[in-house]
């Protein structure tokens, strides 16, 4: 097998396997948000949150998949660590960023639940009667 | 809540500015603008002390529950589909005296600040 193959397996092991631990998290925290954002809709949440989790898997893997040719050659060992770290760098970078995404959209989706049925922000001072409109 | 009825100063020219800027403001709740003390506040409102209305703005739901100065600030600000979120900051534990220190001091300079802008 030559260094170059023995490069590709690497970093398709090492992102993979990222990939995965990364879309886990995000399905295993996640539900939590769902949960409160769909007001305790248990089915709703798990359907979004899976629904969520297979666009993070698309995504990634088709960016591994873009991203794995080298496009020069690799003349020893040493060439092909460096290569894989560049590669798995990005891949990481690209995660990282692809996680925040999926936090912020979370954050966002409850910010504008609680937004539309908030409680007002202060207890009244006392209270009164209102003539009832007519 | 449904309804927040403003009770306002209608005599201060910072009081009617601030009520037009609030009326083309897109809102996740209805308010209502009533001049304080007038004729029309005391027929909505027969049990509330309207002296004390004079002194600062108060804000008043369709259940009844009043809110008195900063608070009714606040009140309005949570009103306003752009600002609820700067109601809920501004009445953290850490922000409200500062902030009822802010709204009173410009609630009873409020004629002086009209005439300054005007």
């Amino acid at each position: 097998m030559t260094i170059e193959i023995t490069t590709y397996l690497v970093y398709l092991a090492i992102s993979i396997a990222l990939t995965i631990w990364v879309a886990r998290t995000l399905h295993k925290n996640g539900r939590v948000f769902l949960v409160d954002v769909f007001h305790g809709n248990e089915t709703l949440a798990d359907s979004v949150n899976h629904l969520l989790v297979v666009g993070f898997y698309l995504i990634n893997f088709g960016y591994v998949s873009l991203a794995l040719k080298l496009g020069y050659d690799i003349a020893d060992a040493k060439e092909g660590i460096e290569a894989l770290s560049v590669k798995v760098g990005m891949v990481l970078l690209v995660l990282g960023g692809m996680h925040f995404f999926n936090l912020f959209v979370f954050s966002r989706m409850r910010r504008r639940k609680t937004i539309h049925d908030g409680r007002p922000p202060i207890a009244p001072d006392s209270f009164t009667a209102v003539k009832q409109e007519v | 809540m449904r309804t927040l009825t403003v009770l306002y100063d209608s005599e201060c020219g910072l009081c009617r500015r601030a009520h037009e800027w609030l009326a083309q403001q897109p809102k996740l709740i209805e308010l209502v603008f009533v001049p304080c003390a007038s004729a029309e506040a005391r027929k909505l409102f027969p049990e509330l002390n309207h002296e004390w209305t004079k002194a600062d703005l108060t804000v008043i739901d369709n259940l009844g529950a009043v809110y008195f100065g900063p608070k009714g600030w606040l009140m309005v600000l949570w009103a306003l589909t752009r600002y609820r979120e700067w109601s809920y900051r501004l009445a953290t534990p850490e922000l409200l005296p500062t902030t009822k220190r802010v709204v009173s001091a410009i609630s009873q300079n409020r004629y002086q600040i009209s005439r300054a802008v005007s």
